[in-house]
């Protein structure tokens, strides 16, 4: 999960989510369901920011995936917060509620 | 299975235990995204609620408070809310 600075719009955010993309299946990983939540506001200011695009997105990792997919998601000046969870087995995908919140 | 919390008449002692919630719907991982159905384990102040509060096993306690945590880091949940 990722959450892109609010300055862009929908189209800057689907070309951050491309280049991760990218990033994934050129280090032997793939890259699998995308889930756009959209604009939502934050719990909390980042960085002077009070809401943000956040973006779901389940993948497989090669050998050198997450090191790379970490060192890139750091210096990408895009992305106010992102966050690699270990998924278990058993996850089940059961679609979560409405998230979008569109603000101003 | 958490003791009941005293509820009504207090002479009667803690009986049966009240299934945690997590184990009555047989979920195996509490999701962090989920941050509507976490909200119920935080205070209005933001902060995870006792476990003797919310009922849960130790397991599904510990699996929320980890799980809070998470969404927390995300700005999905405040760290400190209503001041």
């Amino acid at each position: 999960m990722f959450i892109v600075i609010p300055e862009f719009d929908e189209e800057q955010v689907e070309n951050t989510i491309a280049r991760f993309r990218t990033v994934i299946e050129r280090t032997a990983g793939e890259a699998g369901e995308v889930n756009n939540w959209g604009r939502r506001k934050l719990a909390y200011e980042i960085n002077h920011r009070t809401d943000g695009f956040y973006t779901v997105m389940e993948f497989t990792a090669g050998e050198r995936t997450l090191s790379e997919l970490k060192r890139i998601l750091r210096v990408s000046d895009d992305v106010l917060r992102h966050m690699i969870v270990k998924l278990p087995p058993t996850y089940a995908h059961k679609p979560l509620p409405e998230t979008a919140e569109v603000s101003g | 299975m958490g003791r009941r919390r005293n509820a009504g008449s207090r002479r009667e002692r803690p009986v049966k235990g009240k299934p945690c919630v997590f184990c009555k719907e047989n979920i195996a991982y509490v999701d962090y995204k989920d941050y509507h159905m976490l909200r119920r384990f935080i205070s209005d102040r933001g902060k995870i609620r006792a476990r003797r509060v919310t009922g849960l096993c130790p397991q599904h306690q510990r699996e929320a408070a980890t799980a809070i945590k998470r969404a927390r880091e995300m700005a999905l949940l405040p760290y400190v809310a209503g001041q």
